[in-house]
């Protein structure tokens, strides 16, 4: 039960960061940014590239962070500005172009090969009877860590107050002084640097390879949906509801459903799950599970 | 040299075809479908169904139509009560989970290997003039395909889809029923699509879940705004020429260029162009024409 929960809380961790980082854009700039995932493998694979050239992890992940914010502010202000003013449904085919694009830069660059960290190979250890990696360890701390300190800065400080005003009436938050564009780039600033520690997080735990930013686009997306588009902690909860339900697939013995013994679902639909999850939600509650609530950013 | 573009001339007039039923869901309709290509997979897995069964082809043909007449409908019935961002991620998911399952079901879909050995059509003649007779069946079919698009934007049907992207409120104000119009036109588009599907499985002769990678319907989407939104002419135009461009880039590997800049070429150029369009010329080549005027 407890390695339930730890392969749970691990998986969460994969989603919640980047499906944070895509709520918060959602909240300022009404289409849901495809990009932001992708933003996540640059992330990953810049700091790989750094340590790789010698720069200590801590400080190769740091500056990781600052180039994905500058480009994610970069991408918004030359494309998605633009685009925006002839409509969401155009932005958003062109934050799936940019992800193409970026993809295709990344397997010139790296190779179709998976390409890891330079960290030790740790150890299992058992935690309270459930056995978790080190390196897992890690990535969950930097996650929660980073997501503290994001709701930190949303509840607790002006700026937080100014970005949440945005978020719920741009109009009468420019009408009391706020600068919203502003505001605006801060948070796209923001996501691309939860994002980039997000993909680096899931570099701490093993190999990153191009396909990551397919392969995480719709579990991401399907944690942003069902916690609501542009509700930031609620993509948090979106990621675990998410995390249980492909853990549980895997884990459960469907046998005496089907009339054998044994019968356990074949990894590969782990990911199915969470878009199931996805279609069905939005059939039942389409606007995600947690917005009937206070409506906050 | 002239075989070769015998056959990109055939595969772009599916895809042709392909780029019309989207243009009819995304360009007059204002249907952000992201999961076009289930649509053609339920045409190919229709016509690889029916061969692995022995079924015979036209059951084949009608197989692919009704399933993609029935994920269409789904498609619709998803779009009810959400909005157009929620319901492109959600065709997507659909589309992806269609193709997950179809790899993992290897009993009758043949997993990820697929099916081949698809009976290719007009098999019965000899080499060069089988060749010429698909090129002739697939133009006639996409002049077909066309034909009836231009008839059906220019009917009563057409223009209340008109008038419902541009004005809904307006639309509903004098009594269409969107959610009709929506799932007429889903189904119409879902219908050209399972079409394409199979005559390409058939042309092919090997159907397999990497055909139905997102990536492919991004690849019509392309098709669609480089040639030009809500323009039939035009997004054939953007069919032929994305299908002449891509059947090209393998050539790239004469100029001794690593074999993952080739892979990567695809992606790169679709997507280059179309944020290329949408920045600069977002109405395509060839712009909608109103009242006998480019827009």
């Amino acid at each position: 039960m407890l390695q339930f929960a730890a392969d749970v809380l691990v998986r969460a961790v994969d989603l919640a960061l980047i499906a944070i980082a895509l709520s918060a854009v959602y909240s300022l700039i009404r289409f849901p940014n495809v990009a932001v995932v992708q933003y996540s493998v640059v992330g990953a694979f810049l700091a790989i590239a750094m340590q790789g050239a010698g720069v200590p992890l801590l400080l190769a992940g740091a500056i990781a962070c600052l180039v994905v914010a500058a480009l994610a502010v970069f991408f918004n202000m030359a494309i998605f500005e633009r685009i925006l003013k002839i409509g969401s449904a155009n932005a958003l085919i062109a934050s799936l172009a940019l992800s193409m694009i970026l993809s295709a830069i990344f397997l010139v660059a790296f190779g179709s090969q998976p390409t890891r960290l330079d960290l030790p190979v740790s150890r299992a250890i058992n935690l309270f009877g459930a056995r978790l990696t080190v390196n897992q360890i890690y990535s969950v701390v930097m996650t929660v860590v980073a997501i503290g300190l994001y709701a930190l800065v949303l509840f607790q400080t002006p700026l937080g107050r100014q970005m949440r005003a945005t978020a719920t009436n741009a109009e009468l938050a420019q009408a009391t002084g706020i600068d919203t564009r502003r505001i605006t780039n801060i948070v796209v600033a923001i996501s691309g640097v939860l994002a980039a520690i997000g993909g680096i997080s899931l570099a701490v735990k093993g190999a990153v390879s191009i396909e990551f930013g397919t392969n995480m686009l719709l579990p991401v997306f399907a944690a942003a949906i069902l916690g609501g588009l542009g509700n930031s902690m609620g993509a948090l909860a979106g990621a675990l509801v998410i995390a249980v339900a492909e853990t549980l697939v895997t884990n459960v013995n469907f046998g005496p459903l089907a009339g054998q013994s044994f019968f356990y679902l074949p990894a590969n639909y782990a990911t199915t799950v969470s878009f199931i999850v996805l279609v069905a939600v939005l059939l039942f509650r389409p606007r995600g599970l947690f917005v009937s609530g206070v409506n906050r950013v | 040299m002239f075989d070769f573009w015998l056959h990109i001339l055939i595969i772009a007039c599916i895809y042709g075809m392909l780029a019309l039923s989207l243009n009819l869901q995304m360009g007059f309709g204002s249907l952000l479908n992201f999961g076009h290509i289930a649509l053609f997979g339920c045409g190919s897995y229709g016509a690889a169904l029916a061969f692995t069964q022995q079924w015979g082809l036209l059951t084949g043909l009608l197989l692919g139509i009704a399933f993609a007449v029935l994920l269409a409908l789904f498609f619709s019935r998803l779009g009810k009560n959400l909005g157009t961002d929620y319901w492109a991620i959600a065709t997507l998911s659909i589309a992806e989970i269609m193709r997950i399952v179809l790899t993992n079901e290897v009993r009758w879909t043949g997993g990820a290997q697929g099916i081949s050995g698809l009976t290719p059509l007009f098999s019965n003649l000899a080499y060069p003039t089988s060749q010429y007779a698909r090129l002739a069946l697939m133009a006639v079919l996409l002049a077909a395909t066309l034909a009836f698009c231009q008839l059906l934007i220019r009917s009563r049907l057409g223009l209340a889809l008109k008038l419902m992207r541009e004005e809904p409120n307006l639309a509903s104000a004098l009594g269409y029923d969107l959610e009709t119009l929506r799932r007429t036109i889903m189904v119409t588009g879902g219908v050209i699509a399972g079409i394409a599907g199979f005559l390409y499985a058939h042309y092919f002769s090997f159907v397999g879940p990497d055909q139905l990678l997102s990536t492919e319907t991004f690849f019509i989407w392309g098709m669609v705004i480089i040639g030009g939104l809500a323009n039939n002419y035009g997004v054939i135009v953007g069919a032929f020429i994305l299908q002449i461009v891509m059947a090209n880039v393998p050539f790239f590997r004469a100029l001794d260029l690593p074999t993952d800049f080739v892979s990567a070429a695809r992606p790169f150029l679709i997507g280059a162009g179309i944020l290329v369009f949408l920045l600069w010329r977002p109405n395509g080549l060839l712009s909608e024409r109103v009242a006998g005027k480019n827009v």
